[in-house]
């Protein structure tokens, strides 16, 4: 016989200011199977929780429901609660009265009798319910981080720095990211590549992590504490273990004119070619699209170059298997052309601006690369047409940005402060030249921000305009811009020779076909979801996977390196332990019913439906049946739905209780 | 009236399938090479035939082909019957029709197709309900399904026996049928089924006779819960049929034997044919033309029809 305990919560007035929770538990009191019923006003608080596990004690209670708020909330507290007081924590149901009962209705009468309504089906749930024990799985730890910019390097540091096996994969020939594109950061003004470069030589150098550049995600399977990631290392054509980076090769190399992707596309690379000096690894890549002994069969001049005989057209595409038990994701952002709509694409273009058909109007990272000691011009500002030096900049911030009526509504974030940190590094390096910046607002909060841009307009001599452009043309060499000054109410006209796009931060264009592959859930734009805005920000809904840097939304370096150890952090904590525990809520497959047609396996997204075979004592096989494996399994109960002889079932959801619970509406 | 109607293959047909399914039975059970065929022998009223299982070889003679060889032996494959089903490798006579069955089996790991022996049979077409075992098989008598066929000659057999003479174009009947019920307004198909349903005397007989119902305990057979109420009244009725039609939806072969076998003539065939339709439209899927691993229904495709998500 059960004897049921169920408490009712007021939630401060959150429940109680429309449900009567006094009649709720006076009515609980009296259905079958209910030993104790009462109301508190902060169920969860400390005398809340006293108060439940008092009455486990004094009531002999068998089962707890708690009348309260989403289970997503507190039923780890109310169940740790149970377990305290020596229930079986799963013996213990929340009746949501909360966010389906109190927040969402006016009528007092019919609140509180759907209030309880609903407390009497979760009775028939708990009185029904099974002890259930946790399931521990063993951890493997090593992790793996996918994306080696700024945050995956940091990511895959702090974790092989205490002594944890790192997989780092990284789409490109480097690693680096963007980071290793820009010129200065601020609000320091230190040269990027100082402060990256040395990282990106720590993390292919740590005997802790294995690099694997020029590779991607092919596939991921498992779950937490025991992913297996398949990794498709791209044919690079030159072979890693013997090539010692002398660049011989890149001198060889007769196809000198192609537009570098890391200079974007301003300066010229080989077809054997790193990205950029400092590149880790220096292993040059060939890009097959150019290289002549790929396109025509002939030429192969680096191959005779190479001394080591590194170089191998023959290279075929290697998929790799590594198991992992955790995996941050760090894939970072991409820049969008918004010169026009892309296909597909909800987001609106920017003809008006431009882009793409004024050479001289250039994006952020463009002037990232022109004002770089590494990049194109040798860190001198020329401008793409003519190679002359801009005496007039125009910068325009929120291109793409917060603006709701073009498809996208966030704050970039970064681009007010890259933006007066160009207007700076031209007024260094160009003294004669005046940067103008159009502006909405000047966001500029952390520490030491708003102080480096108030040096831009004080003391750099750059001249913010409130106001947005509303139109580009080419007028001889000069770019006319048309905008207003809305603190000044006039309309303003500047000859501009060179002009600068703060354009939009998007995620990556395949980020949603990664996320995939994760099982990891992305917003309208793409980018990865926390699992809780505010509390849970590093981790992914799906457990053992977690976020770092701009792939969850645009951030800056400090941000992104804050995240990055964060999450590193987060792995730590998973790989301080040698076995993990599971909820037991898994499913269970009745083998005296089931006939193996395996629909469930069809059906099960976590793959963990295997096959059994059931023998007799003389080892003859009887049948084949299916098992859930409790470790893999996420305990979605698709399975159940799907079983056409109801021969499986999730612990926790059984049919018996739901069909009470059906019966007793 | 018969004599309106053309007769569709001589005597000399089934002769020689009789003949060649014999000769492939001695052979195979005198080699070893299977443990029992699952095939037709000749019933005790002239011209009707009851399933059989030949273990000897001697005596395959018993093994008959005639126009009465309506039932899906598939059937006796499935673990719902295994007490019938001989161990080992087993051999069966498979019209095209049986063969879709044969497929969705497969599919559905209830049977290896390496223990599997298939003796195809090229089918003129098999008599229908109200033809009398006498009767020769003509264009009056042909059962309405078999009108219908496109797959006379069966595909992915071991071997096939016999071979269809020229036939005469069929005016379709079932398809007629599907048309009408589909010209119903939602209100009148509910009154047509509700109709039939209440009829139902919950016999069980096309459970029993359905290939594709292989549980070895049937849902509506448990108690704890119970999901269906086993007493035949209206409600209890129509949901075992709505359960009995999803369940089979993407995987009925149309063997029809649920129809034939249902003593209260409730046309169980037309809602499954609906069923297969509907999977036709929405997922361009037709049950078991080969094994598939999996179903439209227990599948997700980005191109899936998604109109129902209001």
């Amino acid at each position: 016989m059960s004897r049921i305990g169920v408490f009712v919560c007021h939630c401060g007035e959150n429940i109680s200011r429309t449900v009567d929770v006094e009649r709720v538990a006076a009515y609980a009191a009296q259905l079958p199977g209910v030993a104790y019923a009462t109301d508190y006003k902060y169920m969860c608080s400390d005398p809340g929780q006293n108060l439940l596990k008092k009455a486990v004690a004094e009531h002999q209670l068998t089962g707890i429901v708690v009348a309260a708020c989403s289970p997503r909330m507190h039923e780890k507290t109310f169940r740790k609660a149970a377990q305290a007081a020596g229930l079986n924590p799963f013996m213990c149901d929340m009746a949501n009265i909360r966010e389906h009962c109190s927040w969402v209705h006016e009528n007092r009468d019919e609140a509180t009798a759907k209030a309880s309504d609903i407390v009497r089906l979760m009775v028939e749930r708990v009185k029904r319910g099974k002890v259930l024990e946790p399931i521990t799985v063993p951890v493997t730890k090593r992790s793996l981080v996918i994306g080696g910019g700024i945050a995956g390097i940091q990511a895959a540091l702090d974790i092989a720095d205490a002594g944890h096996q790192v997989v780092l994969v990284e789409r490109e020939p480097s690693i680096g990211g963007h980071m290793a594109q820009l010129s200065e950061t601020f609000p320091t003004l230190d040269c990027s590549q100082c402060i990256m470069t040395p990282k990106m030589v720590d993390a292919a150098n740590h005997p802790n992590i294995t690099l694997y550049s020029w590779s991607e995600i092919e596939s991921i399977d498992g779950y937490i504490g025991n992913f297996s990631v398949t990794i498709r290392r791209k044919a690079r054509s030159v072979d890693e273990d013997k090539c010692t980076g002398c660049g011989v090769c890149m001198a060889k190399c007769p196809q000198k004119k192609i537009p570098n992707v890391f200079d974007r596309n301003l300066g010229l690379r080989t077809a054997i070619y790193v990205p950029f000096p400092q590149a880790v690894p220096n292993t040059p890549v060939i890009d097959r699209e150019h290289c002549l002994k790929f396109k025509t069969g002939k030429c192969g001049l680096c191959a005779k170059a190479c001394g080591p005989q590194a170089i191998d057209f023959e290279q075929q595409d290697q998929l790799v298997t590594e198991p992992v038990g955790a995996i941050v994701v760090a894939t970072g952002f991409d820049l969008y052309s918004i010169d026009r709509k892309p296909e597909g694409s909800s987001i609106e273009g920017y003809g008006e601006f431009g882009y793409g058909t004024i050479p001289d109007v250039i994006d952020g990272l463009t002037f990232e690369r022109l004002a770089s000691a590494s990049g194109p011009t040798g860190g001198k500002i020329l401008r793409p047409s003519d190679g002359k030096e801009p005496k007039q900049v125009v910068f325009i911030q929120c291109v793409g940005s917060r603006a709701r009526e073009k498809g996208i509504s966030y704050c970039s974030k970064i681009c007010c402060m890259y933006t007066a940190k160009h207007t700076m590094l031209y007024h260094h390096k160009v003294h004669d030249g005046r940067a103008y910046v159009f502006y909405m607002d000047a966001r500029t909060p952390g520490k030491c921000y708003d102080e480096f841009w108030r040096r831009a307009v004080e003391e750099e001599e750059a001249v913010y305009i409130r106001g947005m452009v509303s139109r580009l043309y080419q007028r001889g060499d000069k770019v006319v811009v048309m905008g207003s000054d809305t603190l000044v109410g006039v309309q303003v006209e500047i000859e501009a020779d060179l002009v600068v796009l703060a354009t939009a931060v998007q995620a990556q264009p395949n980020a949603d076909s990664l996320a995939q592959k994760l099982g990891i859930s992305y917003d309208k734009y793409n980018f990865y979801s926390e699992a809780h805005a505010k509390l849970r920000p590093v981790e992914c809904a799906t457990a053992g996977i977690y976020l770092a840097g701009a792939c969850q939304g645009p951030k800056d370096i400090p941000d992104t390196v804050s995240q990055a150890s964060a999450a590193a952090a987060k792995v730590m904590t998973l790989f301080a332990k040698d076995q993990l525990e599971r909820e037991p809520i898994v499913a269970r497959v009745n083998e005296r019913n089931c006939v193996g047609c395996f629909a469930c396996r069809k059906v099960c997204p976590y793959g963990a439906i295997e096959e059994k075979e059931i023998r007799d004592r003389q080892g003859n096989l009887i049948r084949t049946v299916a098992h859930v494996n409790p470790g893999v399994c996420g305990g979605c109960g698709t399975c159940q739905a799907t079983c056409p002889s109801k021969s499986v079932e999730l612990d926790g959801y059984t049919d018996e209780q739901i069909v009470a619970m059906i019966e007793a509406l | 009236m018969q004599q309106n109607h053309t007769q569709l293959a001589d005597d000399s047909y089934f002769a020689a399938v009789t003949n060649a399914i014999r000769t492939e039975t001695t052979k195979l059970l005198s080699e070893g090479t299977v443990a029992a065929v699952i095939g037709y022998q000749a019933g005790t009223r002239a011209g009707t035939v009851i399933p059989t299982i030949i273990t000897d070889a001697a005596k395959a003679g018993d093994l008959v082909f005639s126009p009465g060889c309506v039932n899906n032996l598939a059937l006796y494959l499935t673990k719902a019957k295994k007490e019938v089903r001989p161990a080992g490798k087993v051999a069966i006579i498979a019209k095209g029709c049986d063969m879709r069955a044969l497929a969705g089996l497969l599919g559905e790991s209830q049977l290896k197709r390496e223990e599997l022996h298939i003796i195809g049979v090229a089918c003129v077409g098999v008599k229908g309900a109200g033809a009398g075992s006498g009767e020769a098989l003509t264009t009056g008598t042909i059962a309405r399904k078999c009108r219908e066929c496109t797959v006379r000659a069966p595909e992915g057999a071991d071997v096939v026996v016999g071979a269809v003479p020229p036939l005469p174009e069929f005016s379709p009947v079932e398809a007629e049928e599907l048309a009408r019920l589909e010209a119903m307004t939602p209100a009148e198909r509910w009154a047509f089924w509700k109709g039939h349903f209440s009829r139902c005397i919950r016999c069980m007989a096309c459970r029993q006779v359905c290939p594709f119902c292989y549980c070895e305990q049937c849902l509506c057979d448990r108690n704890r819960p119970q999901a269906l109420e086993t007493t035949p009244r209206p409600a209890g009725n129509m949901a075992w049929h709505i359960v009995r039609a999803m369940h089979l939806a993407g995987r009925c072969a149309g063997c029809t034997e649920c129809e034939r076998a249902c003593p209260m003539d409730i046309p169980l065939n037309l809602l499954n044919r609906k069923m297969a339709r509907e999977l036709k439209t929405l997922y361009d899927f037709e049950a078991g033309l080969v094994p598939v691993e999996k179903g439209p229904l227990t599948e997700y495709r980005e191109e899936d029809d998604q109109s129902f998500i209001k």
